[in-house]
């Protein structure tokens, strides 16, 4: 591995999570989905929305394809039910249809602080299947996002970097 | 020999209590149990994998290769939408419906397929309903357990009984169709009771139904007829395959070959869909049993039975039932329905008549699984599905329809047994 590259799997998450300058999307677990969906709408850049208590502290995330799953499924349940062959997708599809609300179809919170690296940060995305993180304090409150592309184009500059020929 | 005797049932005890209390992974035990009695010499490689009956191993693993077939066309949500704009609006008749349905499949298709694949359709409608989806999931596990019940193929005691006394699937049909059939018709006619109070009619349901467009869950309608062809084939082969010396394993295997060619689908991808755990079970119990009966346990077991009922065709007969009813109810059927095979197989030799004794053991065994939320595998997967969808369905909650159900069976299938084969 060279040491361009090396260098770069150390990158503080503080140093990546504003090259795209993709904005948090952040909403209350009481918020009703139809309403989420038009934020995240109106914000298609965020692919990851962030859902906080009364204390603003991050209690899940709602990655954008559940959001849809279970708009959608409400009017043609029809798309969901034809890729169903399993329990944990007939489990998947009930959550989907059930939920009401952001706090309803939330998955557990995918979060990161500032100082960790990005090596570290995609792991947790590959491990979660997720294309993004947020990025909290200490109190784990929302202080910024993460894409995946982010980490990606930190990357790119790296091999390019790598690639490039060398003076002398 | 005493020394042989004590560790075998050591080793069995310890076997089925893992089982029994899920501490590890069924499988694992099982492997372990089957294992651990060849390595400590009280049976030889050679008798131990003599033992596992790969009838029952290949017919399991013919079937599910057909159900993972068939479940990949959509046929099942397919179905589950007919059925539910056959029901109309009116709730209660959709449960009825839907309860026949996972009856009439499970008698060909493994349980816990059919009522997975039933559940998303009902979770939907339940929720336009704004009522529980939960007494329509319980009504279709215990009409599938009732369906399976039925046939040969419709559920693993079955396989198990018809292999070792080379009961086919005719034998099943004729002797055990009419009393399943008989308490399916109970059943329906009891979900007024057990289930009515929990029916919310509501007039929304008529217009969410028929909203639905069946043909939108259908993946692959070529895939689907070829399907239902090569599976119907497969079940007129049953039909067959005694007259012309052919066992189930051979037509299951036939049948699973020819729907994987014609199907051009992947075969590695359809085969990692086979449920290997389960055929993996079965190898374990298959050996830790041949050695329960090898150091005399069984023969044992089988005496103090006979003690018991005083050798009365009758009471062994009814006794036997109701023992597996309620074993069935506690622990997994399987392994006890393994256990007792050779344990009816003594009694046969001791001069009882062995078919009332099967039929018994068969419905003892299927039955009894339906008293509690853990006595069938489809009970365990759809309560843990549906809880993780929102809708948990707790033991006492399965509890007061599951026992009333498993009771009822019980007494209809001892009048039965009586009736037919012990007068």
């Amino acid at each position: 591995m060279s040491g361009q590259i090396r260098l770069a799997r150390h990158t503080p998450v503080s140093a990546c999570q504003s090259l795209l300058e993709i904005e948090p999307l952040v909403v209350h677990r009481d918020d009703d989905l139809l309403v989420v969906m038009r934020q995240a709408a109106a914000q298609p850049e965020t692919r990851l929305i962030g859902i906080v208590d009364e204390a603003g502290v991050l209690v899940g995330v709602l990655p954008i394809v559940r959001v849809a799953e279970s708009v959608i499924g409400r009017v043609v349940p029809e798309a969901l039910l034809s890729d169903i062959e399993d329990a944990d997708d007939v489990a998947r599809f009930g959550h989907a249809i059930e939920a009401r609300t952001a706090g309803e179809a939330m998955i557990p919170p995918a979060s990161i602080s500032p100082e960790a690296t990005i090596d570290e940060a995609f792991r947790l995305m590959h491990a979660r299947q997720l294309s993004g993180l947020y990025v909290v304090d200490t109190n784990d409150r929302p202080t910024g996002y993460l894409d995946m592309l982010e980490l990606a184009i930190r990357y790119v500059e790296a091999i390019e970097a790598d690639s490039s020929p060398r003076p002398g | 020999m005493d020394q042989a005797l004590a560790l075998t049932a050591l080793i069995f005890i310890v076997t089925y209590g893992l089982i029994a209390t899920d501490r590890i992974d069924k499988t694992i035990a099982a492997l372990l149990g089957g294992t651990a009695v060849v390595v400590v010499g009280i049976i030889d490689q050679e008798e131990a994998f003599g033992a596992i009956d790969l009838n029952v191993i290949f017919l399991l693993a013919g079937m599910m290769t057909l159900a993972a077939i068939l479940r990949r066309t959509g046929f099942f949500q397919w179905l589950a939408i007919r059925s539910a704009k056959l029901a109309g609006g009116q709730p209660y008749r959709l449960l009825i419906v839907m309860s026949i349905v996972a009856a009439v499949l499970s008698a060909f298709l493994d349980n816990v397929t059919t009522v997975v694949l039933l559940a998303p359709v009902t979770l939907y409608l339940a929720r336009v309903l704004r009522v529980s989806p939960v007494p329509f999931l319980v009504s279709q596990i215990l009409a599938s357990n009732i369906g399976g019940t039925a046939t040969l193929i419709g559920d693993p005691p079955n396989i198990l009984i018809g292999s070792a006394a080379g009961l086919g699937f005719l034998e099943f049909l004729v002797n055990m169709g009419p009393i399943a059939l008989a308490i399916l018709i109970v059943f329906i006619l009891a979900t007024r009771v057990l289930f009515a109070r929990d029916m919310e009619v509501h007039d929304d349901v008529r217009e969410a139904v028929l909203a639905l467009d069946e043909r939108e869950v259908l993946t692959d309608a070529r895939l689907l007829r070829i399907s239902l062809i090569v599976i119907g084939a497969t079940i007129v082969g049953f039909l067959v395959a005694t007259p012309l010396g052919l066992e189930a394993g051979t037509i299951a295997l036939l049948g699973a070959a020819v729907l994987l060619l014609l199907s051009g689908l992947d075969v590695e991808s359809v085969l990692r869909e086979v449920e290997w755990p389960t055929l993996f079970f079965f190898v374990g119990l298959f050996m830790l049993v041949e050695a329960v009966v090898h150091v005399g346990i069984i023969d044992s077991l089988a005496d103090a039975l006979l003690d018991l009922t005083g050798g009365d065709p009758t009471v062994t007969t009814i006794g036997l039932l109701w023992l597996s009813g309620v074993a069935s109810a506690i622990i997994d059927n399987i392994p006890y329905t393994a256990t007792m095979i050779p344990v009816v197989q003594r009694m046969g030799a001791a001069g009882l008549p062995l078919e009332p004794l099967w039929w018994s053991l068969a419905l003892g065994a299927c039955l009894g699984g339906n008293a509690t939320i853990v006595g069938a595998s489809a009970n365990v997967v759809v309560a843990n599905m549906a809880g993780r969808a929102g809708h948990p369905i707790g033991f006492r909650a399965f509890l007061r329809y599951g026992l009333v159900v498993a009771v009822v069976s019980l007494v209809m299938s001892s009048v039965y047994l009586y009736g037919r084969y012990l007068i």
